[in-house]
């Protein structure tokens, strides 16, 4: 049997690059400028707003946190029940540990059941409000970064009357 | 007089490496870019925590309302009365009603009645708004049947 290969021909194909290049451009352009650094975002959840959503009490355990603040939205007092807690960044931290320690050991079943309602004033800066909730629900470890959870249900208390 | 003569061959370049740095930008900027964050609105400038994580689960519908000052160049308020950035407009939260209606007028003709129950109703509140105005906005929305929310931070490293 004879084994016939084909001869090659030699002759170099020149693939055009100039349309390739034109697009790839186009493209690296296109990216270039709808780009935007942003750091990530997260959500907290909040659950029956107002208290009054849905007419129902699902929780069995409410704790009761205040925010009161001056006419200018300045934190002036956080407080637990009827604890204060004081005013600075340590007191978002005492009030992560009072959480902890109302909800015992992390994974425990009755934390379902435990719910967080917040009343703060009027004025108070939406950031005390968000460092609150992070505060009740739950603690990330500086170190490894790991998070345990503590309350998931937050609601708010009926809004308070304005100062002005 | 002497002439020099020039050499008028053509020396072509060589591209490849060229084409691969494009290529490699080309790949990192597809990679980095976010079409998620499209409806984040630069001017408001949201409170940071640590526990703020992008959640794993997208919600199916949501809502995203803007809330925050504007703002000047410097980034010193323009207006000490907090608005909703809606659609190019600045919107009081006690003017927010049509503009609500009219979302979920949309929501329902797009997915049906039944959706009003499932839309998470995305608040990105600048960090300075007062709380009794997020309240306020969260009671409107209530009002038009939304009843699922979310406050958004940005998630801090430390």
């Amino acid at each position: 049997m004879q084994l016939t290969a084909s001869q090659p021909t030699g002759t170099k194909v020149d693939v055009p690059m100039a349309p390739m290049i034109d697009i790839v451009f186009q493209l690296l352009i296109f990216f270039m400028l709808n780009l935007k650094i942003l750091a990530p975002e997260g959500d907290f959840s909040i659950h029956l707003p107002q208290g009054e959503a849905k007419g129902e009490n699902l929780a069995d355990v409410a704790i009761k946190v205040g925010l009161r603040s001056d006419a200018d939205g300045n934190l002036t007092q956080l407080t637990i029940g009827n604890r204060n807690l004081g005013n600075d960044e340590a007191a978002f931290e005492r009030l992560n540990r009072e959480i902890q320690q109302i909800v015992g050991r992390p994974g425990n079943p009755v934390v379902g059941d435990i719910e967080v309602e917040l009343d703060a004033d009027f004025e108070t800066h939406h950031r005390h409000v968000v460092k609150a909730i992070s505060s009740c629900t739950g603690h990330r470890d500086p170190q490894t970064g790991a998070v345990t959870r503590y309350v998931e249900r937050i609601k708010f208390a009926p809004p308070r009357a304005s100062r002005a | 007089m002497k002439t020099r003569k020039i050499d008028m061959s053509l020396s072509e370049a060589d591209m490849t490496p060229m084409i691969d740095i494009v290529f490699q930008l080309l790949t990192f900027f597809m990679i980095a870019i976010n079409f998620e964050n499209t409806k984040a609105d630069e001017r408001v400038k949201l409170p940071r925590d640590m526990l703020a994580k992008p959640p794993e689960v997208k919600p199916e519908h949501e809502l995203v309302l803007n809330f925050g000052f504007e703002r000047n160049e410097d980034g010193s308020k323009k207006n000490a009365i907090p608005t909703i950035f809606y659609n190019d407009r600045y919107v009081e939260v006690g003017q927010l009603t049509a503009d609500l209606e009219q979302e979920k007028r949309v929501m329902e003709a797009l997915h049906g009645k039944e959706v009003i129950d499932k839309v998470t109703v995305l608040i990105r509140a600048d960090s300075e708004v007062p709380t009794g105005l997020v309240q306020q906005l969260i009671k409107k929305c209530q009002d038009n049947g939304f009843s699922k929310f979310s406050l958004r931070a940005t998630a801090e490293e430390k």
